[in-house]
């Protein structure tokens, strides 16, 4: 009887390290787990897998995907890259102001939107959501991503109520020297920390 | 040799879990966010144009608050012999996706412009021109137009009234 009660919570304790190993290892939980753990391309800093919203994606990132960004296409077209960290590798969040830079690129058009660790919106009303080619055009612009709306900035990125938050760039019909070679026809934007209101994370 | 079975049960128990778990959650994930639209009043084949996106009015991980979304969910298990679906034409960058129960991206079509009709078919059914099987019973259709202001978005209002995602039933699926 013990023996086979045993048993019984051998299998218990297996499903439950191996469910909850699952969902560790594909970013599902615990919930604050932003999708930086994109194995494919990282490029300065953004991250992106180009197995994205096919089939052919491994397990690990069609059930990451499916968490943290649901109804993703497939990459001929729209990719998505990721990052959650400024160019000296430190956390982006919400006490400190950026100044996000860069230029055209060889897509249709393309996006960078602000999300917070739940892969959200973060909830404000300031309607400065993100950037996009419809207000930058073609040539190079920059933006401040702060809590306040900055003075004198040409395009603004609101990261009030974000906390920690990463940022999302979205590029509709890539070039085909994008997706075969990204590493070269990538405009990378560039983050760079300005100042911080709180010590935290430093 | 008891200690030798427990211990082979209980990794048998973390993989199995394991498997079930990474296999089992975009399927989960996707019942779970077709259940959540149904609940707020997206119909079966038919489509309906989201608020424009906002922190107030996001429902989905990761909207773009650039982009207006129509959605139209589908289902083929109560006889239902195709869905027409009709995308309207759109001045900037449009496309029609398909997405399965398990999440997959199988069919993504550009507007470039144009109205695009095509016709979802139960799995397994034969595939001809624009008439394609979908891998799964049920999934969700979504169509994309970029309209990065208040005014785009007013303006995909107007369009979008002519979007069709409709079921056809007897018979008559091409």
């Amino acid at each position: 009887m013990r023996f086979v009660l045993g048993l019984l919570a051998a299998i218990l304790v297996g499903l439950a390290i191996g469910g909850a190993s699952a969902l560790v290892l594909s970013g599902i939980w615990p919930r604050s787990s932003a999708p930086t753990g994109i194995a494919g391309i990282a490029i300065d800093g953004w991250r992106t897998d180009f197995a994205i919203g096919s089939d052919a994606a491994d397990p690990y990132t069609r059930a990451r995907v499916a968490r943290h960004g649901l109804f993703a296409l497939q990459r001929r077209e729209a990719i998505y890259f990721t990052r959650s960290r400024d160019e000296r590798g430190r956390p982006l969040r919400e006490g400190c102001r950026y100044r996000l830079s860069g230029m055209g690129q060889a897509a249709r058009w393309w996006s960078i939107t602000l999300y917070d660790a739940n892969s959200r919106l973060p909830m404000n009303k300031d309607q400065a959501l993100s950037i996009s080619a419809s207000e930058t055009g073609e040539g190079a612009w920059q933006a401040i991503i702060a809590p306040q709306r900055p003075e004198g900035a040409d395009h603004w990125i609101s990261s009030r109520n974000a906390g920690h938050f990463d940022l999302t760039l979205r590029l509709y019909v890539p070039s085909a020297e994008v997706l075969e070679t990204p590493k070269l026809a990538l405009n990378p934007p560039r983050i760079a920390r300005l100042g911080c209101t709180t010590a935290e994370g430093l | 040799m008891r200690t030798f079975l427990t211990l082979f049960v209980l990794l048998a128990a973390i993989v199995i879990g394991h498997l079930a778990v990474l296999y089992g959650a975009p399927g989960f994930i996707m019942q779970r966010a077709m259940a959540a639209m149904e609940q707020r009043g997206i119909p079966q084949h038919g489509f309906r144009l989201a608020p424009r996106m906002t922190p107030q009015t996001q429902r989905v991980v990761r909207a773009s608050p650039e982009l207006a979304y129509s959605i139209c969910l589908f289902d083929f298990s109560e006889g239902v012999d195709a869905v027409a679906i009709e995308m309207a034409a759109w001045p900037g960058y449009s496309s029609l996706s398909v997405y399965d129960a398990q999440t997959n991206n199988f069919l993504t079509f550009r507007g470039e412009g144009k109205r695009f009709a095509m016709r979802l078919l139960p799995p397994l059914s034969e595939p001809e021109g624009f008439s394609i099987p979908a891998p799964t019973q049920r999934g969700v259709v979504l169509i994309r137009r970029i309209a990065p202001n208040e005014a785009d978005y007013r303006a995909v209002e107007k369009i979008a009234v002519e979007d069709s995602c409709r079921a056809i039933r007897g018979g008559n699926a091409r």
